[in-house]
Order: C-alpha cells, then sequence, then structure tokens
C-alpha cells in the first residue's frame, strides 16, 4: 500500500499546527503500529489513492515486475495489508500458482478478504491470507520463488530481522522486492515530501480525523533506512544482489534483493 | 466453500485447505503444525502453544499462540494423524 501508512491514536485534543518542524512523537512498538493500521484501515486503499493521485498503482506493478513473479509460481507477500500487491501477483502465478498474503493488522486482512470475495478473477482464489509477524515469518526454508514487502519494511521494528526471515524463506536465487517511501540524501526531494505531508497529506486526513495518524508518516521515513543503506543491509544478511532504484521522482524507492 | 480440487481439501469446520496448513510452520520453532479441526487451530506440539484460525484466516502472530495447559488439553486436540495425499 502506498502513501500513508501510519496512525497513532491521538489522545490530545484538537489539531497539530502544521510546522514542519515540530517534533512527532514516535510510534515506537510493534503494537503501536498495529494499533495504527487496525485504525486506519477502513480509509487505507482510498487515501492511497486521493494522496498519490492513483500513483501507487503504477509504483506497485513495478514492484511486482521487479520480483521475478511468473505463472505457477508460489510467492510471498509480506505486510500485504488491504491486498493491492497480492491481487498483483496473483494475476502474474495464475491458476497454477499461490500467493501467500501476510500482515499483522486482522483488520487490514478482513478487508483484504472482502476484497478477494468479491473479485470474479478465477485466479484470485490462489491467495491465502495469514495473520502473522514479519519478524518471525510463519514458513520453512526456501518456500518462495519471489517475494514483495510494500509500505511495510519501513513500519517494521526490526527491519535486520524481517530482512532475514525473507531471506531465509526465499528459495535460492530468487528475489525480493521491497518498495517504500524514499528517504532521500537529497534535501530537494526531503523538503518535497515534507511539504507534501504537512500541507496537503495532513489537512486532507485531518477531514478523516486522522491527522495525527498521518503525521506518523513522516517521522516514520526520518527512521527509515537510505537506499545504500538498504542495499547495505541486504548484503549482511545475505542477499547475493541488493540494487535499490528510485522511482515516482525520487520520493519513492525500489530495493530488489536476490538471494 | 469446499474446493472441487481433490489436492485441496478444505473443512469446513477447520476453514483451511490442507495443502495450507502443510506450508506452514510454527513461527516460533519454525517445526511444521498439526491441524486440529475440533478446536480449529494449529497445533505446534513441539511447544505445545495451538494458533488459532479466525474465519479462515490463520492467525500465527506469534502473541496469539494459546498455551496448552495440560495433557488434558493436548488430549482433546486430534492425534497426529497419518500423511494422506
Amino acid at each position: 500500500m502506498a502513501a500513508l501508512q501510519f496512525a497513532f491514536p491521538s489522545t490530545a485534543g484538537g489539531r497539530r499546527r502544521l510546522d514542519t518542524r515540530s517534533t512527532v512523537r514516535p510510534v515506537r512498538c510493534a503494537a503501536d503500529r498495529q494499533a495504527l493500521f487496525n485504525r486506519i484501515a477502513p480509509v487505507y486503499d482510498n487515501l492511497n489513492d486521493l494522496f498519490s493521485l492513483g500513483m501507487h498503482r503504477v509504483w506497485k506493478r513495478m514492484a511486482v515486475s521487479w520480483s521475478g513473479v511468473k505463472q505457477g509460481d508460489t510467492v510471498l507477500d509480506v505486510c500485504c495489508g488491504s491486498g493491492d500487491l497480492a491481487f498483483l501477483l496473483s494475476e502474474k502465478v495464475g491458476t497454477s500458482g499461490k500467493v501467500i498474503a501476510l500482515d499483522f493488522s486482522k483488520q487490514q486482512l478482513q478487508i483484504a478478504a472482502t476484497r478477494q470475495s468479491a473479485q470474479s478473477k478465477a485466479c484470485y482464489k490462489n491467495i491465502e491470507w495469514i495473520e502473522g509477524d514479519a519478524a518471525d515469518l510463519p514458513f520453512p526454508r526456501s518456500s518462495f520463488d519471489a517475494a514483495t514487502i510494500g509500505y511495510g519494511l519501513r513500519n517494521i521494528v526490526d527491519r535486520r530481522k524481517a530482512m532475514e526471515e525473507m531471506y531465509k524463506v526465499l528459495k535460492p536465487g530468487s528475489k525480493v522486492s521491497i518498495l517504500d517511501f524514499n528517504k532521500s540524501t537529497s534535501s530537494l526531494n526531503s523538503s518535497v515530501q515534507d511539504w507534501m505531508i504537512d500541507y496537503i497529506v495532513v489537512p486532507i486526513a485531518s477531514g478523516y480525523s486522522l491527522a495525527d495518524e498521518y503525521q506518523y508518516l513522516k517521522s516514520s521515513i526520518k527512521e527509515y533506512l537510505t537506499g545504500k543503506e538498504l542495499e547495505q543491509l541486504a548484503g549482511e544478511v545475505g542477499f547475493s544482489e541488493a540494487k535499490f532504484y528510485e522511482i515516482g521522482a525520487g520520493l519513492m524507492g525500489n530495493l530488489v534483493a536476490t538471494r | 466453500m469446499v474446493r472441487r480440487s481433490g489436492v485441496l481439501l478444505k473443512s469446513a469446520a477447520a476453514g483451511i485447505s490442507s495443502r495450507l496448513a502443510e506450508i506452514l510452520v510454527c513461527p516460533l520453532t519454525k517445526q511444521p503444525l498439526r491441524m486440529c479441526e475440533k478446536t480449529n487451530s494449529l497445533i505446534s506440539d513441539s511447544i505445545g502453544v495451538s494458533y488459532p484460525i479466525v474465519d479462515g484466516i490463520p492467525r500465527l502472530v506469534p502473541s496469539d499462540g494459546i498455551i496448552l495447559q495440560s495433557d488434558q488439553d493436548l488430549n482433546s486436540s486430534d492425534p497426529p494423524q497419518t500423511n494422506s495425499s
């Protein structure tokens, strides 16, 4: 799921004053983040479309292509949320393949399952939804021909562990495609991201009473890893190759790592 | 909903296909799980934990695991099944 993912229920009344230098309380622990995604689940898909002007659909297709998925494969989507990437993967693997889609948010998975039952395409029946933790994947080693994680790695507290888990469950030679916001080393890109969050995203989110929730986005990007750091992390956990691509005019990035 | 395929046997009570149950492992021990239709859950025998299945979605976040307290809990689950394919 592209765009904004984060929502921490705020106990403070009123809305935050827009201030690009304001310090946002980080949503530290996994339970907080789980609650956040549960909370924004009902409007998540609509806001993704709104905030990215539909571009998230393009970025997700790119992420799926980079995963190398092909017909008949068994593939994994981690942090599947409401299922965008899982549905794209399902179209690629077809009725002879299998998509396992995992998320830790019950509400997001419920929406995903509802979307699946509303679809008529036969291939979508090959998606299985699993409630699980990206840092403790419930799959044996070398299970999958490809894996994806879209707008998820940034929100995982123990990213190294999640990368290690994805490495283990991939078959040798297979790829993981990791799509997320780009934590850019360019001050221009960072400024554009900050501006868009402060002056477009948060005001719109406030209309849904989710202003505080979407403020988390800014701090989560600042706490994320740059492309180079992601490539380095992938190498450290054992991936033989790792390449980071900037997309969406540098606002987004996609790491492709090969086991 | 029961799948037509002979391979994908889906028990209405269990809510997940036996094929799916075969590819899942305990998130903590990475050992195979045993499907228990009586309690509609996946059992990790090595650590005595049961993971529920709700609305056909297995809940395999470690904190979702329920520790099977006693031998009675273990005995109330289905006995280990011989592999049949």
